[in-house]
């Protein structure tokens, strides 16, 4: 009888060994183990990755040569602006070197731009974060800013051997020191909700009460700079709602963020250069 | 031996399929979760241990490419594990739209701890819960059409690796 006890607690006693055993099992090991599992997966993920861009590739070929000539004629006008812009920007940084020369500034934090294909975005309603087709091999570090056409897409959080993961913004374990284009003053930001079918948005908080939003006249919200993280100005979203807040101190409310966050398929890491 | 690993490449398969597809619906904002079908099948059909062992292994792949706390999905598949073990004599287990039943069950429940152990750090968490709903049902539904294959996929892959003796007796 005790024995027909015993196997039938058997299962439960397994699990009790099972969770004792994890907790007694030392950090090196289990980063040893996840670092292992991780990169067991890697090539499955990086294989699709570029079985997608095959596809693309022979997708773009059936075009065809008339819808080829004009899509030219389209990026000849966009390159000659960019052109224009390269050349303004050019001027901008030996002003900005002059100022900073003449006035004994500290240079702004220099970055190397690492363009990286996405290898595998993984949405939840927990986290959101996306897997970079570049790391340890191309100098990414932990913890460098991304970004995209649309603005801040996240920072790195893990670096392995030649992928990255990058948490998003609008996850909620990202917080950020931001600004209202044109003010000064540095509000919180944290990602964090994710309808869905609909835009990711995210929360700000102290507000100063000077400030007014609504979803017919948005602010746009963008990095303060502050931290060290991300360069100030890039854009983060558009605040469309502020309220204010229980404490009646200051206003919180929601930010609306960019909606290609979902489908990104090319994004930039800043790389911090090593200061002379 | 042959039976876990065997199994263990099936989750993997498993994974890698899951997550493309999550991948493709990141536009839409919508996610499958089937972490019912990393426990169903071994649970219920293979040995003891074997199944104690490709269950801790598709725990671990879970957790290594997932945000969480390392471990948590091996307990939370260990504890799916130890019900199933413990039910699985008065399971119908050979008829296939049982083990459904079985998975759809142990999803929600593995969804439901899940989303509890991870929802605390969101802005407000009660926001989080219509987005995780509509990802919930998404993922019942679509386990419900995949598991049939899955198992079969299962079944098949032991007979294949000549385990499958060895693990049915």
């Amino acid at each position: 009888m005790p024995f027909r006890r015993l196997s039938t607690a058997r299962p439960f006693l397994t699990l009790g060994l099972v969770v004792g055993a994890w907790l007694v099992v030392p950090v090196v090991v289990k980063t040893f183990a996840r670092a292992s599992f991780f990169e067991l997966t890697a090539p499955i993920s990086v294989s699709a990755s570029y079985l997608r861009d095959l596809q693309q590739y022979w997708a773009l070929r059936l075009h065809s040569n008339d819808e080829l000539v004009r899509a030219g004629h389209d990026l000849s006008g966009v390159l000659s602006r960019y052109e224009f812009a390269v050349q303004q920007n050019t001027e901008m940084r030996a002003e900005i070197e002059r100022l900073e020369g003449l006035l004994r500034l500290p240079a702004f934090a220099n970055f190397r731009m690492e363009h990286a294909r996405v290898a595998s975005r993984d949405f939840s309603g927990w986290w959101q974060r996306i897997v970079i087709r570049k790391g340890a091999n191309y100098g990414v570090p932990v913890g460098a800013p991304v970004i995209f056409a649309g603005g801040v897409v996240g920072r790195v959080a893990e670096v392995h051997a030649y992928t990255a993961v990058v948490e998003l913004i609008t996850s909620q374990n990202v917080r950020l020191a931001g600004v209202v284009e044109g003010d000064t003053r540095p509000i919180s930001f944290q990602g964090g909700l994710n309808p869905t079918f609909g835009p990711p948005k995210g929360v700000v908080e102290f507000v100063p009460l000077d400030v007014f939003a609504a979803p017919n006249a948005t602010k746009r919200l963008v990095t303060s700079g502050l931290g060290g993280v991300f360069p100030p100005g890039l854009t983060i979203g558009e605040i469309n709602t502020l309220a204010i807040s229980s404490d009646g101190l200051f206003k919180t409310g929601e930010v609306k963020l960019d909606e290609r966050l979902g489908s990104i398929s090319e994004v930039s890491v800043l790389v911090p250069l090593e200061q002379p | 031996m042959r039976h876990t690993l065997t199994i263990f490449l099936t989750l993997v398969l498993l994974w890698a399929l899951v997550a493309q597809t999550n991948h493709e619906l990141s536009g839409l904002r919508v996610y499958l979760f089937v972490g019912g079908l990393y426990v169903t099948y071994a649970s219920l059909m293979l040995p003891w241990r074997a199944a104690l062992t490709s269950i801790l292994l598709g725990g671990l792949l879970c957790d290594a490419t997932a945000p969480v706390a390392f471990g948590t999905h091996v307990i939370l598949f260990s504890a799916a594990f130890a019900v199933l073990s413990h039910l699985r004599d008065r399971l119908p287990r050979e008829d296939t739209i049982a083990r459904v039943v079985v998975a759809l069950l142990v999803n929600l429940a593995l969804f439901l701890l899940f989303s509890f152990t991870q929802i605390g750090g969101s802005p407000p968490p009660a926001a989080a819960w219509p987005r995780l709903i509509a990802d919930l049902i998404v993922s019942q539904i679509a386990l419900a059409l995949v598991a049939p294959w899955f198992f079969a996929l299962q079944h098949r892959a032991l007979l294949l690796s000549r385990a499958e003796r060895a693990a049915l007796d």
